[in-house]
């Protein structure tokens, strides 16, 4: 095909997957309006209704007058465990159109509540009521029955909004009451951080990191407010606790690569999934970190077909760094979350660039963990070695849809990589 | 057995070409000058210092070592107006720094120096070319580098005779070109490193701007950059490993 016909076809492919798109949002309408059916069956006399509540959602508009949230699949109880958010929707190749409808399958009875819920008792001391029943929901590790009586019939606005981090939420209701319908399994540990006040929030996420529990399942407990110093304790909107548990079991992550020996040799490892392509180079050296994002024309965040790709990025060096990240928000430390779990299993550090490539596929936000757990397993079968950084870089690059001049400019790690002084020789002799 | 007197600036100009890279150090209290010597946690930057004893009013010192957490330190030499002296009595019993400032008493808890990383050997870097600029070149350079990215490349234009400090932004780019005219001195030789301006904003902060700097550079080799402070009596020397592109 000669390159003006091609550029065409190139455009009117484009075309095609937005309407396609569109009428995905459609389909998500439609969807909308079966949940109300089958809610109105459900709702018996006085707007009270019994579910399955998977797990809860703290909005983060007004904060800190926030509206927190009991999340449950009306209709679908028996399958309550799939609706919540986790690793186990990568396992299972769950696809954009399927995450949408999951979580608009979830109503969201909620209150207004202040993220320290009083002036004279802070979350730590409120068990009774609404607030109780959600924190058991978030701390348990299934699903538990609730009985929620709402006030007035749910909302049903679907508003796909550019979030990368929280995924898109669905109807809405204020409630009036939650009772639990059942006495929830709360895992020992979870028991531990929830009554130990005195436990800084940053240690006993770690904790629980290291007893086995996933980010997803932190998540849901810092955000409820179920751990941290009592003083300290309070909601946290979701989007700002899933970046705030990546962050924190980055760092414990970090820490234990800090005197590693490092990579051997400069690998190649890449994933794709839902539209997004990952690619990860690892090369020898000290712990540096660096996530270049790409978002094409056409894509969620750069809806203009006209727009020439959107890059962005950010950057760590070996001892991290202080501020909240400017361009790549949470998909930063969820990509360097799922790096450094696999650097610490295999008791390595690493020069790490990770290229995010957000194709027009991806039509919506499904949220963070789509990066995480794309990183994560990234790092599955084979991989493909270079004899140095650049050579990688340059290879990788051929596929990417930028010059390599642009990504030099972008990419600090591209540029140049950090050496330090031993390298040239500056003795000193102690590293601990 | 250490005692001295000094004048708050002097001080401070010494504990800040320190602090921008470490939390605490060692410091030595040679019998003919005080001196200190620190690589940061990643092993990335590197400062050497002494300060002779004639910087001091008065000085006395047999050798001894003491580690010093350097923002305590700094606080407490901010408390005192740029003319003020600063006495500093160690208590060998105590392990402990006395330190009075016109009327101010502050005892400062020592670190025990074994407990501090190890100080870094320098080593004999053959380094093909040397530049002085004036301190005030150097920070406008990295100013202007630091509005569009984070890493800036030196370099010496062997033919033009030229020194320049350049960035690579995202769509901007930045040069700063300093000839003969500008710099005090240059030694031309292939010269062409790139570094991290987190680091080099840093030092650049402790370099006071009427210093001449000696940049000491080579190609993809680490920085070396010499600056004087009280008087000429205090001497720093900082290197800072380049970023380098592995091909």
């Amino acid at each position: 095909m000669r390159l003006d016909d091609y550029i065409e076809f190139e455009a009117n492919e484009r075309a095609e997957r937005r309407r396609l798109a569109m009428e995905k949002s459609y389909a998500i309408v439609d969807h909308l309006e079966s949940f109300q059916h089958r809610f109105d069956e459900r709702v018996q006399g006085d707007s009270l209704f019994g579910s399955v509540s998977p797990s809860i959602f703290v909005g983060r508009a007004n904060y800190p007058n926030v509206s927190t949230g009991i999340l449950s699949p009306v209709g679908f109880e028996s399958d309550a465990a799939s609706f919540e958010t986790s690793g186990a929707w990568y396992d299972e190749g769950v696809g954009i159109e399927d995450v949408f409808r999951r979580r608009t399958s979830l109503l969201n009875s909620n209150q207004p509540a202040d993220v320290k819920v009083g002036a004279d008792t802070n979350v730590h001391d409120a068990w009774d009521g609404f607030l109780g029943v959600q924190r058991e929901v978030a701390i348990a590790d299934r699903p538990v029955s609730v009985e929620i009586g709402l006030d007035g019939a749910p909302e049903i606005d679907f508003d796909v909004g550019r979030d990368d981090v929280a995924t898109p939420t669905g109807p809405r209701a204020r409630a009036q009451s939650a009772d639990l319908a059942e006495n929830p399994h709360v895992p020992r540990p979870v028991k531990k951080t929830l009554e130990d006040d005195d436990w800084q929030a940053q240690g006993a996420m770690t904790y629980l990191y290291r007893r086995g529990f996933d980010v997803y399942d932190i998540n849901s407990v810092l955000s409820a407010g179920a751990l941290g110093e009592s003083a300290s304790r309070r909601l946290v909107p979701t989007r700002w606790s899933i970046t705030a548990v990546d962050d924190t079991v980055g760092q414990y992550l970090r820490g234990t690569v800090r005197d590693a020996p490092s990579v051997d040799s400069v690998q190649v490892w890449r994933n794709e999934y839902l539209g997004n392509a990952f690619w990860v180079i690892l090369a020898p050296g000290q712990w540096e970190y660096e996530l270049v994002e790409m978002k094409a024309p056409g894509s969620i965040w750069n809806p203009d077909p006209e727009s020439g790709m959107w890059l962005s990025s950010d950057r760590e060096g070996f001892e991290g760094r202080t501020q909240y990240v400017d361009e790549t928000a949470g998909a930063y430390y969820a990509a360097r979350l799922g790096v450094l779990e696999h650097l610490s299993n295999i008791g390595r550090q690493a020069k790490v660039l990770v290229v995010r490539h957000v194709s027009d596929d991806y039509w919506g936000p499904v949220g963070v963990w789509q990066v995480r757990e794309s990183v994560r397993h990234a790092f599955e079968g084979e991989h493909g070695e270079s004899e140095t950084f650049a050579d990688a870089v340059r290879e990788v690059s051929n596929l990417l849809p930028v010059s390599m001049a642009d990504l030099r400019r972008k990419s600090a790690m591209v540029a140049g990589l950090q050496t330090n002084l031993t390298d040239f020789g500056v003795g000193s002799s102690d590293d601990d | 057995m250490f005692q001295a007197i000094v004048s708050a600036s002097t001080l401070r100009d010494a504990l800040d070409s320190v602090s921008v890279l470490v939390d605490e150090c060692k410091i030595r209290l040679n019998e003919d000058e005080l001196a200190i010597r620190a690589v940061d946690p990643a092993n990335v930057g590197m400062v050497d210092l002494t300060l002779d004893a004639a910087a001091f009013e008065s000085y006395e010192a047999d050798g001894g070592v003491i580690g010093v957490n350097l923002s305590r330190l700094e606080d407490i030499a901010g408390m005192a107006n740029t003319g003020d002296l600063v006495h500093l009595e160690l208590d060998e019993e105590t392990r402990k720094l006395h330190i009075q400032i016109e009327g101010l008493s502050y005892t400062l808890a020592l670190i025990d120096p074994d407990s501090i990383r190890q100080e870094p050997d320098i080593p004999d870097l053959d380094l093909p070319a040397t530049i002085v600029v004036e301190g005030t070149h150097l920070d406008r350079g990295i100013k202007a580098a630091d509005m569009v990215s984070d890493h800036i490349g030196l370099r010496v234009d062997e033919a033009d005779e030229t020194f320049h400090i350049e960035a690579e932004g995202d769509t901007d780019d930045v040069d700063l070109e300093l000839g003969r005219d500008d710099l005090i001195d240059l030694s031309a030789g292939p010269a062409d490193s790139l570094f991290s301006l987190d680091y080099l904003k840093d030092m650049n902060k402790a370099i006071p701007s009427d210093a001449e700097v000696t940049v000491e550079l080579g190609e993809e080799f680490p920085v070396k950059l010499h600056y004087e402070f009280g008087e000429g009596m205090g001497h720093v020397t900082y290197m800072l490993a380049p970023r380098i592109q592995s091909d």
